[in-house]
């Protein structure tokens, strides 16, 4: 949801299904080094991260490259967060993405459906 | 914290440092040296084997078995660190009532954002090659047993912060998103975590390098890869 906003606000255009789909091209700037940077570093591939960051850094910068892990940082905490409290979606953010929940795939993560699925 | 070599803003850097002062001190419902010791069961989740063998598995609860390890916490502490480290897209809220009925929902939110704090700054550090930092000393003192009698059932696991009706600002952003109430049955828990969070991303005029788009991408991203609802 924040990602189609901040594609408004910069009059651009990004795939929302390429977050679920990493066969999808995103339309963002360097999406495609920043995706290869989160999912190392989400999925604590710490030797794959020490191998593509110097890559990366030569093709996007090293303050970019750095920041994109930054933030993939602070989200690796606040997803747990989100998580474990079983917050609901705020209510204008609930009522204005159910298509795009539905079409991503995202509705699946939802915390009822999570635990009538798991138990 | 870090390296001065590495190009991380002074605000985070100290962000950290606090943060890691933070958790080593007493909070309100465990002591400094038991914050401690949920930071290393967290570390030490990374490779347990009942863990990874609850990852593979089609729901976890179809493995049971002991975690790796010994710890001085109590079990159901130990269970609850090792599923938000490893598997928190499969947490539920029948998981979530079990783990309550031996905790409280104050000391739950406490751990919740002692782990969570240092999931960010172990992440960083190991993503930029560091390691994890080594862990403080404890410092001794009372817990503060201080929490928000104020906070409301609102359709979370948890009592979150009061607040207005759903407003939004003129971006179509809630003005108090809920994630900014989660923790807010413990002051310091909410403190803490967004103490650590706050340097890192806004949800508006990113002070990165990267763009504002960039930043969604990569944090939504993240939030798929950890099944996040939110």
């Amino acid at each position: 949801m924040l990602l189609r906003a901040s594609g408004q606000n910069e009059n651009a255009s990004y795939n929302i299904n390429s977050i679920t789909d990493s066969q999808l091209e995103s339309g963002v700037k360097h999406g495609q080094h920043l995706r290869a940077l989160t999912e190392a570093a989400i999925s604590s591939d710490w030797l794959k991260l020490a191998e593509i960051r110097p890559q990366i850094e030569s093709a996007i910068g090293r303050q970019q490259t750095v920041d994109a892990l930054v933030v993939a940082s602070a989200f690796n905490g606040i997803t747990r967060v989100a998580d474990a409290t079983g917050i609901p979606l705020d209510d204008n953010v609930a009522l204005a993405t159910v298509t795009l929940r539905n079409e991503t795939g995202i509705q699946r993560f939802e915390y009822t459906e999570k635990s009538d699925r798991y138990g | 914290m870090y390296p001065d070599h590495l190009p991380l803003s002074a605000q985070l850097n100290q962000a950290h440092a606090q943060a890691w002062q933070t958790i080593s001190a007493p909070g309100d419902f465990f002591t400094g040296a038991q914050r401690l010791e949920m930071v290393r069961v967290s570390r030490q989740s990374v490779d347990c084997k009942l863990c990874k063998a609850r990852q593979s598995a089609l729901s976890p609860n179809a493995i049971s078995g002991e975690h790796d390890g010994h710890s001085s916490l109590d079990d159901t502490i130990v269970e609850m660190i090792h599923r938000i480290r490893t598997d928190p897209g499969r947490l539920t809220k029948s998981w979530f009532d079990h783990t309550t009925q031996t905790i409280s929902k104050q000391a739950y939110v406490e751990i919740v954002s002692v782990v969570t704090s240092a999931v960010i700054i172990d992440t960083l550090h190991n993503s930029l090659g560091q390691g994890v930092p080594s862990l403080p000393l404890s410092i001794r003192g009372r817990v503060g047993k201080i929490f928000n009698q104020d906070a409301v059932e609102a359709g979370a696991w948890v009592p979150l912060l009061a607040a207005g009706a759903d407003t939004t600002d003129t971006d179509n952003l809630p003005e108090v998103p809920n994630i900014i109430r989660a923790l807010g049955l413990v002051p310091s828990a909410v403190a803490l975590f967004f103490g650590t969070f706050r340097p890192h991303y806004t949800l508006k005029d990113i002070q990165l390098s990267i763009s504002q788009s960039q930043a969604e991408f990569v944090a939504a991203r993240v939030s798929a890869m950890n099944e996040c609802f939110y």
